[in-house]
């Protein structure tokens, strides 16, 4: 409680640092979902088809896990700045909801398919285009956790 | 004022900014072509600078992803335009908004000024043993730009 009062003090006496935050989440999910986005398009190949998916994902996969870690910090942040908001809000625990999905099947579907020699086409395909749907329905959620308090 | 209000009033626009959903939805995709294609930027900025997507050539690697960067800027004008003219009043006197706008004008001169000299001759730049300045310096300021754009572009909700 003690952190969290800290962390919220600091948010609200100081509007720059929310901003601040704000940005950070920004910057950061441009990064983490766009590279997992680069995986995903290759597995649909509709690019960088002169290397395989697994080859992209470790040249990426760093990139993504530090971005989202960067994402999650702001976002506690972010939360804890105004916690009765959320907590009433009716988009925010969809959006955690669908987070909580993305993340478990980005690092163990998502990673498996994507590193897995010689997988079908079609199983390729269909399991981009949920990793896709799932970070765009993370996306919504935080614009839409703004829009419909 | 006026232009900004007349901008604004205009039928559907109106319509646009007063529905529920519609604004939000468009927003979401604004955003969400920033989550996809903010990682086509990095990636080709970082090949450029010989820091990672070694096993591809600077050519495959701009060349595959110019038709997602260019979808992506496509959405994003096109929803941006939308977000900015129905709330034209409200835009018009804000300095993030224009500071945005003038970051997006030296993105278009970025690519004027060096899709002749980096991104159009990449076969070239393939063949040469070291990265030269000249593309080093487009890959660095093209990511200081990006940062700088998706900064102002939350920032504008801070002016009032």
């Amino acid at each position: 409680m003690l952190l969290q009062n800290a962390v919220g003090d600091a948010l609200n006496n100081a509007e720059w640092v929310f901003a601040l935050a704000e940005c950070v989440h920004i910057g950061g999910f441009a990064v983490g979902v766009g590279t997992i986005a680069l995986v995903d398009f290759r597995m649909l190949n509709l690019g960088l088809r002169q290397e395989t998916p697994a080859r992209i994902l470790s040249y990426t996969e760093l990139w993504t896990v530090v971005a989202l870690l960067f994402v999650g910090f702001s976002g506690v942040a972010l939360f804890l700045s105004q916690p009765e908001i959320y907590r009433v809000n009716l988009i925010f625990p969809i959006k955690m909801y669908l987070l909580a999905a993305a993340l478990v099947y980005n690092f163990t579907i998502h990673r498996k398919v994507a590193t897995m020699k010689d997988a079908a086409p079609a199983l390729s395909k269909l399991v981009a285009i949920v990793s896709l749907l799932l970070w765009v329905s993370v996306v919504f959620g935080g614009i839409f956790t703004g829009f419909l308090v | 004022m006026d232009i900004a209000h007349s901008i604004q009033s205009i039928g559907f626009l109106s319509q646009f900014s007063e529905s529920v959903l519609a604004y939000p939805i468009v927003l979401s995709t604004h955003l969400t072509c920033i989550a996809l294609f903010g990682g086509a930027i990095l990636m080709t900025n970082l090949r450029l600078l010989g820091v990672t997507f070694k096993s591809l050539t600077i050519t495959q690697m701009v060349t595959s992803l110019r038709p997602w960067k260019r979808l992506g800027a496509t959405v994003m004008i096109a929803t941006g335009v939308l977000l900015a003219t129905s709330e034209a009043e409200k835009y018009a006197p804000n300095p993030f908004f224009w500071t945005k706008m003038v970051i997006l004008g030296l993105i278009g001169v970025h690519a004027l000024v060096f899709r002749p000299i980096v991104y159009n001759r990449t076969e070239e730049l393939d063949k040469s043993p070291i990265i030269p300045g000249r593309v080093k310096a487009a890959a660095i300021l093209s990511l200081v730009l990006w940062t700088a754009m998706f900064t102002m572009g939350r920032l504008i909700a801070y002016w009032d």
